[in-house]
């Protein structure tokens, strides 16, 4: 039957450039960043914050306790720096420490944290109350450097130890023994981890460039161990309990604890891989780098969606989530410089003011007036669409029929007939002159070249171009020039121009003595043609050479 | 009489080898060979022919009486010096009694003749080319299909073939229907029961022009008078009424003779008046009444004025207001007429009759009113009911309703296609459509809404008579001939579906060099109505459809098609470049405009993603240069591998490029769609160069600009590529690993000339070229070959290679060679040969009246589906399948039924709305209910849907079995109603 008019389709250029992802925006926006020396400039070694082995699996209280955290540690030399997740502001610093210390991480609840040290020692200090952190605990079991110390997800007064001694040791928070000692490691142990969702699960990588994987309920060694071929700096149990990633030198492995198996190696970092973080309620993984690269992959084939750049080899970094929805706040960078780097993303209701606030700033720097005008009209507008939907939506629940306003209907409401644009119409109506002209012009707010270009293949489709090229004056056939110009240099524009160019040097070439101005354009044009010209055979050359080496090469 | 080639196998031990090896292995196995010298082969590959009388006597019998005027024969004295010549005059009969029959022909073409309704408005009967097929209007289905004997298979060597010129309703008899045909045969058909296809009346005219009936006081009995327009001399003509006597008698009156050539006649008012149109003139005739009744057609006798109009007429149509006498009899009192030019303008000439010159009351200059919108020729114009408004359409493809008082339009906008004929129903109430993409409809007045839809196939057809568009000269030049084959594919998950690449309509189809094709028709075979039609190129049915020059505006056309093994995709390929008359101010230096035109070539590779449940189409991936050296080149086949989703192209570029879906990425992410479902997207996954000829054999010099010709073929089980290329000196088979690229083997000379086609079966390859070559892979030797007739240019398109994998057969149809034709037009034969890979025998030689345009295999059966230049489907099947495809199961039924159980049982047994069986039904057991009312009360559609969709018509139970369904299905029903 009558078929519905529909608009002219815009074409669909084959990619060029890669433009920004939404993504890439989003890590983007982790913007306003506060950056924060060590005493001394000592390198940041651990960045943790309660509930960054991922919530997912602990339980209720830990859950509630997790959320009214407002606490992140940062372990940098002999001190251990409390930070404010939402202040962003140091709280507390801890120096109770005779060498070194490492792994400060603080419990779910936020009130005591635990910090191994060079000496051996491991030591938990009370945060929650007081400026002075009070001592709680001390043990002086392992005889080596503990390079990780790190509490329960399930319960509170559980915690796990690895040490240069070459074992893991779980320790129950009143007692003054170590609970369970696991050995097997060949060398030093430099990380370790429970496992989300299987409670009695460790897991540790070492020096001996193996990933263990320990069960407290089973007698003796490891249940499963990965032997890769560097030492492992970082292990990172992805949530759900089945996935684990190890960095092992420059390279992330993926190992998969049910087929017992690895599944892949992601080699994007080039130098030693020192840390690894979930982000995006473990959507997310992100990497750091003795390279200074920092690096998101996404979780299920493991492709580098963003990245940045720091200036100093990265030796922690961690992902803070924040509030109820675990949503990421900020990103914390550690490097061997001792400066701290805080990242943060503002969210929601906030992000949205800092937006408006900034337009608005901007506009009144440049005065104008009118423009902000309109912004407030709009924003009028919204409100009142608000207003009217919710008195909508209070309707809703005593009657019977809902007709919705202009706001409402475009959720679920039958299709609207869009509405042809003026060069659209003039398209559809065959003024094609004229729909040129709205098309290319530069200072309209709508135009878009792509816009232009669908509409000049549709012209050549439609047999119309030089009927729409046609008939102009001096000052009507200019913008179309200048239009050729900018763009016969693209190449996904290339053939269209070309075709245009012709038309007009043949339709026009005879009035160039009487106007300056079209001769000036037709020799702008030419010289960038010209240009492109001596490109191309630049290229050509180039690829000449280039092919006689690669047959020199398999010749070879 | 088929010859036999001697195999070419000589020039394999000089043949240069590409790989390794494997390849040089090869070469001494065939050196070997090479000893056993090509003479020894010949004798053992004829001796077959020779053994085969004392084998077995029978299949010597069907090798002599099959004989195909496709194959070369020059040789065959020679070689088969026993096999008789049989005469020229047999060539179109099948000789054939082996397995392989060939069914009655479904659909055709609806002829640009108005279509009738019935008196009670239920029926709609429309005029194909070769048949007259009734429609109920309240569902669209097809009644009855009174195929006619147009063609007449034995006038073999005639060119000028006969086609319908006319059909009309008889006036005092209304279950008959008068169709004359342009030699000169009537047949007066009972189209409620579909007698008198067989026994036409003849008049001995030259030429048959145009026909109408009208029902006339003979003896004060109604009877039909026939006033047949005939040709007479070179440039003028006679309109002759006829009766049934006069028809018997070979007689008629002579009425008029006229020194123009009219095309147009038309009659109203129980003849009282009669109006033919001769380009610029119109001719009134108007009944002499003489006040004594009318014995017989020779008192009939008419007064004849004839006045000039201001153009070309294309159509009119006559609006008589009648008055009674005083005597009680009837007479016009006026006459309005209304007539459509070929320039676009309506003339409408009211109260006609007192205008002419001969009336004494009030003479005064004839001055028409004149109504002008359409832009090209008005292909109809008729009145309405009550003579208020006006409703005319063409080319714009837009009804336009003129309201007279106010000269206000109305319009119906974006119709599918030109509108060719318009019919207002008896009572006023719908009007009937036919529109030129094979479709007819019924438009409610009162909403414009269809109510009927009738949606036949759409391929390109060789047309009898010039559109009305061509009667004007024009900027561009419609196509009168088929040059291009017609695309088409099955659906492998639907067989009963089949894929046609068709235009806006068969006039907007047929404006450019080639015809264009942008949209797909999916059309079902065993309901035999269009399902849908999807846009796969460039087309916009709702922008105007010509330039400001004038000159239509050309869409793509669609070149290739391939579905996925599992249906799920479908490649194509569409073609467009700019006519040549845009290109003049591009040209530069030495270059042509053809050349500027190849350079500006858009060819695009298309991936559709075909929903299971109603055949539509998402676009998922376009290709814009799929093969491409400093321009696109074209993309000469696209073919799908039958395991795994993965398509194969060949470009001119002589690359072959393996196509495979991947799940698309968006920045490292796999995007999904709004239900979530993963999204993929295709790629070259492979490409491979072939080797150039020139490469094998230094002594050849192929200039890179001869045109290439090729095809492709995968092995049955995906693992291994022929691809058939080359420059048409000299193509060479080229057998490609698929799995890694490599090329396995090459193989040179076995064809001759162009590349048309290639398949695999089994180890055979077969390749159709000049020459029909079958090859065994496997043992490495020529099987058979067969030289083809030297054919033209465009018979070489049409020469077409199936393969059905079911039956291990294969066939190739081809148009026969005609040394007094160039070109393809009407009347141009075709014919089709079935091989067993595994016998050099045909198993059938079939010709067919119309060039055929596309063959295939049928889905899940052993048979083939060919489709004629008269958009007719063939099917051809294995005897020992039970496919009655395509048969209107109404007729079947019937003919049985009569035979086996009561006419009431049967009546309803066909859920194509037999309704016309069910009165015949009715009458017998002298009932008073309302036939319709009963036939649905008793059996749920649903049930019937059950028996007759079980599988696709061509693949069903036996004709019989259904029918014992359909009866068990109705015998509980009490046999009392």
């Amino acid at each position: 039957m009558a078929a519905e008019v529909q608009p002219l389709a815009t074409l669909k250029l084959p990619t060029v450039v890669s433009p920004i992802t939404a993504e890439q925006r989003y890590w983007k926006s982790f913007k306003n960043q506060k950056s924060h020396t060590s005493t001394a400039a000592w390198p940041i070694s651990h960045i943790s914050f309660p509930g960054s082995s991922n919530g997912s699996a602990a339980s209720h209280s830990l859950v509630a306790a997790a959320k009214a955290n407002d606490l992140f540690a940062v372990t940098s030399g002999p001190r251990v720096d409390i930070f404010s997740i939402r202040k962003r502001e140091l709280l507390k610093t801890i120096g109770r420490f005779d060498s070194e210390a490492h792994s400060g991480e603080i419990r779910a609840d936020g009130r005591v944290l635990v910090a191994g040290e060079g000496s051996g020692k491991m030591q938990v200090f009370d945060v929650g109350t007081g400026t002075r952190a009070v001592i709680l605990k001390t043990w002086h079991i392992h005889k080596q450097p503990v390079w990780v110390t790190k509490w329960s997800p399930a319960e509170l007064t559980t915690l796990m130890s690895c040490s240069d001694d070459k074992t893991v040791r779980l320790w129950d928070l009143p007692s003054n023994a170590p609970s369970r000692m696991f050995s097997g490691h060949q060398d030093y142990v430099r990380s370790g981890a429970f496992m989300p969702d299987r409670n009695n699960l460790l897991v540790s990588g070492s020096y001996d460039s193996t990933v263990r994987v320990w069960d407290a309920r089973a007698p003796g060694g490891s249940v499963l161990t990965f032997k890769h071929a560097d030492p492992i700096e970082e292990v990172l149990p992805l949530s759900g309990g089945t996935t684990l990633l190890a960095a092992t030198g420059s390279a992330i492995s993926v190992l998969d604890l049910v087929a017992a198996k690895p599944l892949r190696l992601i080699t994007n970092h080039q130098k030693t891989v020192t840390t690894l973080s979930l982000a995006s309620n473990g959507r997310r993984v992100v990497s750091g780098s003795l390279d200074g690269h920092v690096k998101v992959f996404e979780t299920t084939n493991w492709n580098v969606v963003s990245g940045s750049k720091y200036p100093s080899p990265i030796l922690s970094l961690s992902v803070i989530a924040y509030g109820a929805g675990h949503e990421d706040r900020h990103l914390a960078v550690g490097m061997q410089s001792g400066v701290l780097s805080l990242r943060t993303r503002l969210s929601g209701a906030s992000a949205e003011k800092a937006r408006a606030r900034a337009t608005e700033d901007a506009l009144m720097v440049e005065g104008a007036t009118s423009k902000l005008a309109k912004i407030d009209q709009a924003k009028a507008k919204r409100k009142r669409n608000a207003v009217s939907n919710k008195s909508m939506a209070l309707l809703g629940e005593n009657v019977d029929v809902i007709i919705p306003t202009d706001a409402t209907n475009s959720a679920g409401g039958r299709k609207r007939r869009v509405k042809l644009k003026p060069w659209q119409r003039d398209f559809r109506e065959g003024r094609y002159a004229a729909c040129l002209d709205s098309v290319l012009d530069f200072s309209s707010q709508e135009y878009q070249p792509v816009t232009a270009l669908s509409v000049l293949v549709a012209l050549r489709h439609r047999s119309a171009l030089r009927e729409a090229l046609e008939g102009r004056d001096e000052v009507t056939v200019l913008p179309l020039l200048k239009w050729v110009i900018k763009y016969i240099s693209d190449p996904r524009y290339a053939t269209v121009c070309v075709d245009m160019a012709f038309q007009l040097f043949d339709i026009y070439s005879e009035y160039v003595g009487g106007s300056t101005e079209l001769a000036d354009q037709f020799a702008v044009m030419t010289g960038k043609v010209s240009r492109e010209v001596e490109k191309a055979q630049m290229a050509i050359i180039t690829n000449g050479m280039v092919e006689s080496l690669m047959i020199g090469g398999t010749e070879a | 009489m088929v010859e036999l080639r001697t195999p070419r196998k000589t020039s394999k031990a000089t043949k240069m080898d590409a790989n390794g090896e494997t390849a040089s292995l090869k070469k001494r196995k065939r050196e070997l060979k090479e000893e056993t010298t090509t003479a020894s082969q010949k004798r053992q590959r004829s001796k077959p022919t020779k053994t085969q009388p004392a084998a077995n006597g029978t299949v010597d019998d069907t090798a002599d009486s099959q004989e195909s005027t496709l194959f070369e024969n020059k040789d065959l004295q020679t070689t088969n010096g026993d096999l008789e010549l049989a005469d020229a005059s047999n060539a179109l009969t099948t000789r054939d009694t082996s397995a392989w029959k060939v069914s009655n022909p479904m659909g055709g073409r609806m002829l640009d003749i108005d279509p009738i309704f019935s008196l009670d408005e239920r029926y709609l009967l429309i005029t194909y080319n070769t048949s007259i097929q009734v429609y109920s209007t309240e569902d669209s289905l097809l009644v009855r299909r009174i195929s006619l004997p147009v063609t007449k298979l034995d006038s073999g060597a005639e060119l000028s073939s006969p086609y319908i010129v006319a059909s009309a309703l008889s006036a005092s008899t209304p279950d008959f229907l008068w169709v004359a045909c342009s030699d000169g045969r009537i047949w007066h058909l009972n189209w409620t029961t579909g007698e008198g296809a067989e026994t036409p009346f003849t008049i001995d005219v030259k030429k048959v022009l145009d026909m109408t009936v009208e029902s006339v006081d003979i003896r004060d009995k109604q009877e039909d008078v026939l006033f047949v327009l005939q040709k007479f001399t070179k440039s003028s003509a006679q309109i002759v009424a006829y009766d049934v006597k006069a028809l018997q008698k070979k007689a008629g009156k002579l009425i008029h003779t006229y020194d123009e050539n009219p095309q147009l006649l038309r009659s109203a008012a129980g003849g009282r008046l009669i109006v033919a149109a001769a380009k610029e003139t119109l001719h009134i005739g108007t009944l002499k009444s003489k006040g004594k009744t009318v014995k017989s057609v020779d008192d009939l006798e008419y007064a004849f004025h004839s006045f000039g109009v201001p153009d070309l007429v294309t159509c009119l149509d006559i609006r008589p207001t009648l008055q009674t006498t005083k005597k009680g009899g009837v007479e016009i009192q006026f006459v309005d007429l209304v007539i459509g030019c070929a320039r676009g303008a309506i003339y409408v000439y009211g109260d006609l009759l007192s205008k002419l010159p001969g009336n004494v009351t009030k003479a005064g200059p004839i001055q028409p009113r004149k109504l002008h919108w359409h832009r090209r020729a008005v292909h109809s114009v008729k009145w309405s009911e009550d003579g208020n408004y006006l409703i005319s359409g063409g080319a714009e493809t837009v009804l336009v309703l003129w309201q007279l008082d106010t000269g206000k339009r109305e319009f119906l906008p974006h119709l599918s296609a030109t509108i060719e004929n318009i019919v207002v129903s008896p009572k006023g109430s719908s009007y009937a459509l036919h529109l030129d993409d094979n479709s007819a409809m019924v438009l409610s007045t009162a909403e414009m809404k269809p109510t009927t839809y009738i949606s036949g196939i759409q391929s390109l057809v060789l047309s009898d008579k010039p559109s009305k568009e061509s009667l004007v000269r024009r900027v561009w030049r419609s196509v009168d001939e088929i040059t291009t084959p017609l695309i088409t594919t099955s659906n492998p998950i639907n067989p009963s579906q089949i894929f046609l690449c068709v235009g806006n309509g068969q006039q907007a189809s047929s404006t450019g060099n080639a015809p264009s094709t942008p949209l797909l028709q999916v059309f079902d075979v065993s309901s035999f109505q269009g399902v849908g039609k999807h846009p796969i190129a460039r087309t916009n049915p709702t922008d105007a459809n010509m330039t400001s020059q004038g000159a239509p505006i050309i869409e793509p056309r669609v070149t290739k098609m391939a579905f996925s093994h599992d249906g799920k995709w479908l490649a194509s390929v569409d073609e467009w470049q700019p006519p040549e008359r845009d290109l003049e101010p591009l040209l530069t230096g030495s270059k042509t405009t053809c050349e500027v035109s190849q350079e500006r070539r858009e060819i695009y590779l298309k991936f559709w993603e075909v929903e299971a449940e109603d055949s539509s189409l998402q676009l998922v991936s376009r290709i814009n240069e799929a093969h491409f050296t400093t321009q696109s080149e074209t993309i000469l086949d696209v073919v799908s591998d039958p395991i795994s989703s993965r398509f194969a192209s060949l470009g001119t570029d002589g690359v072959v490029r393996f196509w495979s879906p991947k799940l698309r990425r968006k920045d490292g992410l796999a995007s999904t769609g709004p239900e979530g479902q993963q999204l993929r997207t295709w790629s070259c996954s492979k490409a491979v160069e072939l080797p150039a000829y020139g490469q094998l054999e230094e002594a050849v010099e192929v200039s890179p600009k001869t045109p290439r010709s090729g095809a492709l073929a995968f092995s049955e089980d995906g693992s291994v590529l022929f691809a058939a290329y080359g420059p048409s000196s000299g193509a060479v088979v080229v057998v490609i690993d698929t799995a890694t690229g490599a090329i396995r083997d090459t193989i040179p000379n076995l064809s001759r000339g162009e590349i048309r086609g290639i398949e695999a079966l089994s180890s055979s390859l077969i390749l159709l070229s000049e020459d029909l070559t079958v090859y065994d892979i496997v043992s490495d030797e020529m099987q058979y070959s067969f030289a083809l007739k030297e054919t033209s240019g465009a018979a070489k398109q049409m020469t077409h290679l199936a393969v059905n994998r079911e039956s291990r057969s294969f066939a190739v149809a081809a148009p026969i060679p005609n040394s007094s034709q160039e070109k393809l037009k009407k009347g141009a034969k075709s014919e089709l040969v079935v091989f067993s890979v595994d016998e050099e025998v045909p198993q059938l030689i079939q010709t067919f009246p119309q060039v055929i345009t596309a063959i295939l295999p049928s889905t899940n059966s052993a048979g083939f589906v060919a489709v004629d230049s008269a958009a007719q489907i063939w099917s051809i099947t294995e005897s020992g399948e039970q496919a009655q495809m395509l048969q209107p199961l109404a007729d079947i039924n019937m003919e049985e039924s009569k035979a086996l159980v009561a006419p009431v049982d049967l009546a309803a047994e066909d859920g194509e709305a037999s309704d016309e069986e069910m009165q015949d039904a009715d009458e017998d057991v002298e009932m008073e209910d309302d036939d319709y009312d009963v036939h649905q009360a008793v059996v749920a559609p649903q049930r019937l849907a059950e028996i007759f969709n079980a599988a696709p018509a061509f693949a069903m139970a036996p004709i019989e079995d259904v029918f014992y369904q359909v009866a068990g299905l109705f015998s509980t029903r009490p046999s009392t109603i």
